[in-house]
């Protein structure tokens, strides 16, 4: 696979959230503002970069048979980095995103990319997946703080962007808009595929029958 | 022997790890308190700001718990100001809280809160053209330990769909506005009994007479 | 002891604020074992026994060893707090693994294949931080760990109630499988949004 490969496979095909549902807990719950969803998408794609990095370089030295136990330390080492620097730096942020900073370190996207690549592949490619899928669990968790945001609230990235008229769906910015948006997502992202699918199917057919082109 | 082996260099690693996030902690720790004793201070400057209280004398309750005297520009004690923790739906609410002598609310500033969006968040909503939370303001100048919310038979509107939120908050700031007036109460109880000698007597209808707490507060 | 107290948390934790529904813990084996009803009832019985060991050895941890005043070193040691909580989980998760198959070889058969996956649930960390951050002390922790974990049970418990019917639903083909788990969800949490207005306490 080429490197380009390995970078968008994270954004699309293999979008953690949307294709592998992985890292679910935060994508639900950190969504109900684009502020949130951005500031966990940078704190989740630092985690990641660092622990496949690490993971990568050590992959040569480290025993078989206590590989997760010191995948979990090098990944929560990074998680509590992050939470310092949040709640130094950016205390709004950390106070908003609140237990879910500490709970990066259960995402399973991380200790997942640890486990299938970075612990297997060379350096750079470990690179360049880790930004990938840290990119895809951004972009997805965008997606669904876009729906809730503006339905919930009438407002993105704290700006109102709905006209005056509009009563924002309360509902959305609650548990179960997180619930049913991320549903509708899924369910989109499956009938693109079909539809896709059934295109191909189509191509195939009439290559096969040397139809016209 | 290999349970040993890989021990130790799990022992190691995770020592290094210790090792590097101690020295970081080093340095966001003071960053981390001094944002929040800043956060604060601002906090007491702005509720006590009705009586014109300038100047703030950190005390403690008995348990620790800590509240501050108020003084305005001529050292006069005009309130006090404590910390409220109310357990709401989904955080605790916390809430700087200023009183006068006679302990009627002065102002007050929720400086920490998760509650759900567009329901408890409505505590430190702001209408527009306006400065302060309209939730906050229907306590001003209210007697501490008459705070309720209407279900309570209190006078305090709760926010539509965020009763516990509400409760939460109102309660807190009871509770920690009657735990200073004991405390106050009795130094006050201590400083009458020392001056019972002295004819000069506390007005009875003004318990906190300035002068005896300047002499305690010293 | 105050009973009344523990009783408010235990409520709270299984009713009020379940923790899939509305603290959005534990999603993922949520969404990934209630396809079958005994897989579920196993789960949800691995995750109650786990949380509650896990609020003890984690409260006892950042009392005695962690915190500032009372812990035994004297150091402000709480920064490291998600590194030793996380470490005590997975290793707690392994041991209990070992101790089952040993004494209990019948449980182990049941719960065993569940136990890994309890490593990477949130919902179990997600406890043990919640318990530090609400101060509660040893005996209510122990009383959240375990009603966190039986709510989580009960949602699993339902969703794969509600699965198991669905598969003979005619559903828009996009939507089967994950995305109609995640609006049944939605629903539920529609119904569990009228917990929040018990009052109790």
């Amino acid at each position: 696979m080429s490197l380009g490969n390995e970078f968008t496979k994270g954004i699309y095909a293999e979008n953690p959230v949307l294709r592998l549902a992985l890292g679910l807990c935060p994508a639900l719950a950190v969504s109900s503002s684009m502020t949130n969803a951005v500031g966990m998408g940078a704190s989740t794609i630092f985690v990641l970069l660092m622990s496949n990095m690490l993971v990568s370089l050590m992959r040569k030295g480290v025993p078989a048979k206590i590989r997760i136990p010191i995948y979990i330390v090098v990944i929560a080492t990074f998680v509590t980095v992050v939470e310092m620097v949040l709640a130094a730096y950016f205390p709004p942020l950390f106070e908003s995103l609140g237990i879910f900073v500490p709970l990066i370190v259960v995402n399973c996207i991380i200790l997942g990319r640890a486990e299938a690549f970075a612990g297997k592949r060379a350096f750079i490619p470990s690179i360049i997946d880790g930004l990938g899928m840290g990119i895809g669990f951004t972009l997805a968790l965008c997606a669904i703080a876009t729906v809730r945001e503006i339905l919930g609230n009438g407002t993105w990235f704290n700006l109102q962007v709905t006209p005056t008229g509009f009563e924002p769906v309360l509902l959305f910015m609650l548990a179960p808009g997180a619930f049913i948006t991320m549903g509708a997502w899924l369910g989109l992202f499956n009938w693109i595929d079909e539809r896709n699918a059934e295109k191909e199917k189509t191509k195939a057919y009439m290559t096969e029958f040397g139809g016209e082109k | 022997m290999l349970i040993v082996r890989l021990s130790v260099i799990l022992m190691v690693i995770a020592s290094i790890a210790s090792g590097g996030l101690a020295l970081l902690n080093k340095k966001t720790a003071p960053v981390i308190a001094a944002y929040k004793a800043e956060q604060q201070a601002k906090a007491r400057l702005e509720v006590a700001e009705p009586v014109g209280g300038v100047e703030f004398r950190e005390k403690s309750l008995e348990d620790g718990e800590l509240f501050w005297e108020a003084f305005d520009s001529d050292s006069n004690l005009v309130g006090y100001v404590g910390m409220a923790y109310g357990k709401g739906y989904s955080s605790t609410i916390e809430t700087v809280c200023g009183f006068d002598t006679e302990f009627r609310i002065t102002g007050l500033k929720i400086i920490y809160q998760q509650e759900t969006p567009g329901l408890g968040t409505k505590a430190v909503e702001v209408k527009k053209g306006e400065t302060k939370p309209w939730f906050l303001k229907q306590f001003m100048k209210k007697l501490a330990a008459n705070l309720a919310v209407t279900k309570d038979r209190g006078e305090i509107d709760s926010i539509t769909g965020a009763t516990i939120t509400s409760r939460a908050i109102t309660k807190s700031i009871k509770g920690v506005g009657l735990r200073i007036k004991d405390k106050v109460k009795v130094i006050d109880e201590v400083a009458v009994k020392k001056n019972e000698s002295i004819t000069h007597e506390p007005e009875p209808d003004n318990p906190y007479m300035k002068k005896e707490f300047k002499e305690i507060a010293e | 002891m105050d009973f009344g107290n523990l009783f408010v948390i235990a409520v709270g934790s299984i009713l009020i604020n379940n923790f899939v529904l509305m603290r959005f813990l534990g999603i993922c084996p949520y969404i990934g074992v209630s396809k079958k009803l005994d897989s579920a009832v196993g789960m949800g019985m691995a995750v109650i026994f786990v949380m509650t060991l896990a609020s003890f050895a984690t409260w006892i941890i950042y009392r005695y060893l962690l915190h500032p005043v009372t812990g035994i070193w004297g150091v402000d040691l709480t920064f490291l707090r998600t590194i030793a909580f996380i470490l005590v989980i997975a290793s707690l998760v392994q041991f209990v693994e070992m101790m089952i198959q040993k004494l209990a070889p019948a449980l182990y058969s049941a719960l065993g294949i569940f136990l890994p996956l309890i490593t990477t649930n949130c919902a179990v960390l997600g406890v043990a931080v919640l318990n530090i951050d609400d101060n509660l002390n040893l005996v209510e922790s122990i009383v959240n760990g375990i009603a966190a974990g039986i709510g989580f049970t009960i949602a699993l418990i339902l969703m794969a109630g509600i699965r198991e019917r669905l598969e003979l639903a005619n559903i828009p083909k996009p939507l089967q499988g994950i995305p109609i788990a995640f609006i049944m969800a939605g629903l539920m949490a529609i119904a569990f949004l009228g917990f929040s207005g018990l009052s109790v306490g």
